[in-house]
């Protein structure tokens, strides 16, 4: 039977008398990466930090918050002496050098002298950072900040990391590398829970997705469910404003569905062939027929406007 | 990796310790200009009363030529001080701007271990600092040893005490530059009227009894009884003061803040 590391039930959070997490309940498996997508203000990094103790949820009955079988309003160390979390801020200390700023936190584990030091050293060969072992903080670039902080979280080797938009604002090489040492922990059976707006990001490591807007949970699968059930296989980009007109045609009233913006048509459709066929007619116009990703089933869901928190 | 959900966790003692060890790593890491100043501080003060103001004042204060008075006071407001700049400004760009704080409680430390680590090492630094007093104080001949020896423990007491007052001011604060009135408004009166510079004894009999509210008054008076080794059941009473004050503001400054910490 599988093991759950993370069970939770309507969980709430309420800010004033805005509900930043409404009636939320996942659960995640061991040894397994869940993603949670959303826009900003979604609500992602507060049940995060509800997590680990560092938020507060609603006292509410039937709520039920268990992470490595702890509940973090009873237990919180606990939970934060076999988890890891990177925060979205690289909040490192910029006066101490890449192994002083370990070194601390060794400390905060209660890891002994010679423990910490093979610790540190390992972590910084897997994350490829030995050669700035000695480097003060504001020489690392953005990719090597995010690595040491990635890597400050493995200090305990924790059964559980949580990341909070790890790759954002990184370039693809780095993105790439985190992405392929989150498959290496995983395969060495550590659970991730990850926040991200990258869907490709949400594609290739997570096993399972949550999908939140406003504080709700809208859809939850395995990336490739998600797919399949919200959204048409293919999607026919055509680029200039066009007359609704346009888009009448007796070709496309079956099996497309059609989402227009100012300057941006959207065909989606099942069947190729028809969106190919319709594209040959649009003489000169600009268009991009491509498969469908998981960034169409999330603005599907969020909705393409943008509210008053992002 | 075990494969069963028992936690490790610190004893509180070694999460209390690694918040210290954190601060004094940070501050040492530029051991020279930071620990430098608070023996330059002492230096010039004596130097420009000593040589330009003490040939006006002929008087003795209690006793005390007024270099002495001076001098065994000054071992308290560099403790007031440095433990108040460390729980405002300090404490507050970890807090807001450099975002330390969110990284250290994703560790296994809670938030009251984070915020009385902290007093903890505003102590240290009162200690540090009333210790650099002293050692000048010293070599000038102004107070002598081995009793003044003892002195840094007051300073890490007053140190304690107004790292408590400086977190509850901090807990309130929205903007950096709030802190003004903290300095301006309650700590530079109490260098002007807590019996460092002059007695209390001076003040009118009106003002007084707000001489004896002001913290700091307590700090001097154990300082000095230390330093000129002459000791009265009163002092008893200005012990118990700070153990009270510290108790007191010590819970609403941790009440709080853990609240601005965990939200």
């Amino acid at each position: 039977m599988p093991e759950n590391v993370i069970t939770i039930k309507q969980l709430n959070k309420s800010f004033g008398k805005l509900c930043a997490v409404c009636d939320l309940s996942f659960e995640v498996e061991a040894k397994t990466c869940f993603g949670f997508l959303g826009p900003n203000g979604a609500g992602k990094t507060t049940v995060m930090k509800m997590l680990y103790g560092k938020c507060l949820r609603d006292r509410k009955d039937g709520t039920v918050v268990d992470v490595l079988g702890y509940d973090p309003a009873e237990d919180e160390l606990a939970i934060k002496s076999m988890s890891g979390v990177v925060q979205q801020e690289d909040n490192l200390d910029d006066e101490l050098n890449v192994i002083q700023n370990l070194l601390i936190y060794a400390n905060f584990y209660g890891l002994g002298k010679t423990t910490a030091k093979e610790q540190i050293e390992y972590l910084l060969d897997f994350l490829e950072l030995s050669a700035k072992a000695k480097s003060q903080i504001r020489e690392l670039s953005g990719g090597m900040k995010r690595r040491l902080v990635i890597a400050r979280a493995l200090m305990n080797n924790p059964k559980l990391l949580i990341l909070d938009e790890p790759t954002t604002g990184l370039d693809p090489q780095v993105r790439h590398l985190i992405w392929d040492k989150l498959h290496q922990l995983k395969k060495r059976g550590t659970t991730i829970l990850l926040t991200t707006h990258y869907m490709e990001e949400a594609f290739q490591i997570c096993d399972e997705v949550l999908i939140m807007h406003k504080g709700k949970k809208i859809m939850s699968d395995t990336p490739q469910e998600l797919l399949k059930q919200n959204v048409e296989q293919y999607v026919l980009e055509v680029t200039g404003s066009y007359s609704a007109s346009l888009f009448e045609s007796p070709e496309l009233a079956q099996d497309v569905r059609i989402e227009k913006a100012e300057e941006m048509t959207r065909l989606y459709s099942d069947d190729t062939e028809r969106l190919r066929a319709f594209a040959n007619k649009l003489h000169g116009a600009q268009y991009y027929l491509r498969q469908a990703n998981l960034e169409d089933v999330f603005l599907r869901a969020t909705g393409r406007g943008l509210d008053d928190k992002q | 990796m075990t494969n069963n959900n028992t936690p490790n966790i610190p004893p509180l003692w070694r999460r209390l310790y690694s918040v210290w060890y954190r601060h004094v790593r940070v501050y040492t890491q530029n051991i020279f200009s930071n620990a430098l100043p608070p023996f330059l501080e002492p230096l010039l003060f004596l130097a420009g009363v000593g040589l330009g103001l003490t040939k006006y004042i002929t008087s003795t204060m209690q006793g005390l030529s007024y270099i002495e008075f001076l001098g065994t006071g000054l071992l308290m407001t560099s403790a007031m001080f440095t433990s108040s700049f460390e729980c405002t400004f300090g404490t507050f760009i970890r807090l807001e701007f450099d975002k330390v704080y969110d990284g250290m409680l994703a560790a296994p430390i809670t938030a009251n271990n984070l915020i009385i680590g902290e007093i903890l090492w505003a102590g240290s630094k009162g200690f540090f600092f009333s210790f650099a007093v002293l050692c000048i104080l010293t070599v000038f001949g102004i107070i002598s040893l081995p009793h003044s020896l003892f002195v840094p423990l007051i300073g890490f007491i007053t140190g304690v005490m107004f790292a408590t007052l400086a977190l509850l001011v901090t807990s309130f604060v929205k903007t950096i530059n709030h802190f003004n009135f903290f300095f301006t408004g309650l700590l530079s009166p109490m260098f002007f009227f807590s019996g460092v510079v002059f007695p209390i004894s001076n003040l009118p009999e009106k003002i007084r009894p707000i001489a004896e509210i002001l913290p700091l008054t307590h700090s001097v008076r154990l300082a000095r009884a230390i330093c000129t080794n002459r000791y009265s059941v009163s002092l008893a009473g200005d012990f118990l003061y700070i153990l009270i004050f510290i108790f007191v503001v010590g819970l609403l400054a941790v009440g709080r803040l853990r609240r601005r910490l965990v939200n």
